[in-house]
């Protein structure tokens, strides 16, 4: 497992600490009968280093964005043919011109 | 001479000349991020207890950053990488908010209502 993994399961593991703990916090609201307006400040905080840690995760796990240019330093065709040492284009057949016609 | 060479440019122009498979390799990639995320919007969301149109605009900020996020991953240059900006800002944003929703309620249900 690489390190985008883990930082996103440590993101979701926070996360879910927050609901519990906001959780805990409505039963506390509802034995002072209290409104809820909102989660308190550290499930606040949770939350925010939950996102954080669960964006880095899905920014780097998913893989690397691959070029598309035929012509960048990844896509380019660098081996040649195991047999190109048995290739001959000088033979008798270039005396005849070729019957494929061309498009362009 | 002029006349030819622009022919050949004309055909050479309706040709793809980018990668397609390495264009599907990056949308795969964009879209595993937008559904990752736009389930974590939907826990925080309903951890924090939005109800109605806010919950939705919650998506779209999130949405936004990701959006941020993805374009400062392909380090500004769309182009090399992708056939339009839209690929980057739109692709998988619908898909998104169904499972936005479906863990939004979850989450929701689960915290404020058992």
């Amino acid at each position: 497992m690489n390190l985008g993994f883990l930082i996103g399961v440590l993101g979701v593991l926070i996360l879910s600490h927050a609901a519990y703990s906001t959780i805990q916090y409505r039963g506390l609201l509802k034995i002072t009968e209290e409104e809820f307006s909102g989660p308190p400040l550290n499930v606040v905080l949770e939350l925010i280093i939950g996102l954080a840690l669960c964006m880095w995760a899905a920014l780097t796990f998913p893989g690397k964005f691959l070029s598309i240019h035929p012509d960048s330093d990844e896509n380019r065709a660098v081996s040649l043919p195991d047999n190109s040492d048995f290739m001959i284009f000088n033979h008798r057949g270039r005396l005849f011109p070729p019957q494929i016609d061309m498009k362009f | 001479m002029g006349s030819s060479e622009k022919g050949s440019k004309d055909v050479m122009s309706d040709i793809p000349t980018f990668s397609v498979e390495n264009l599907q390799n990056n949308l795969k990639v964009i879209q595993n991020s937008r559904t990752f995320l736009s389930i974590i919007a939907g826990v925080l969301a309903g951890v924090i207890g939005f109800t109605g149109l806010t919950g939705f605009v919650f998506y779209f900020v999130v949405m936004l950053i990701t959006s941020v996020g993805l374009m400062a991953k392909a380090g500004f240059s769309a182009d090399l990488y992708f056939d339009s900006w839209n690929r980057v800002l739109f692709d998988g944003f619908l898909g998104g908010l169904m499972s936005f929703v479906l863990f939004w309620t979850f989450a929701y249900d689960l915290v404020h209502i058992f």
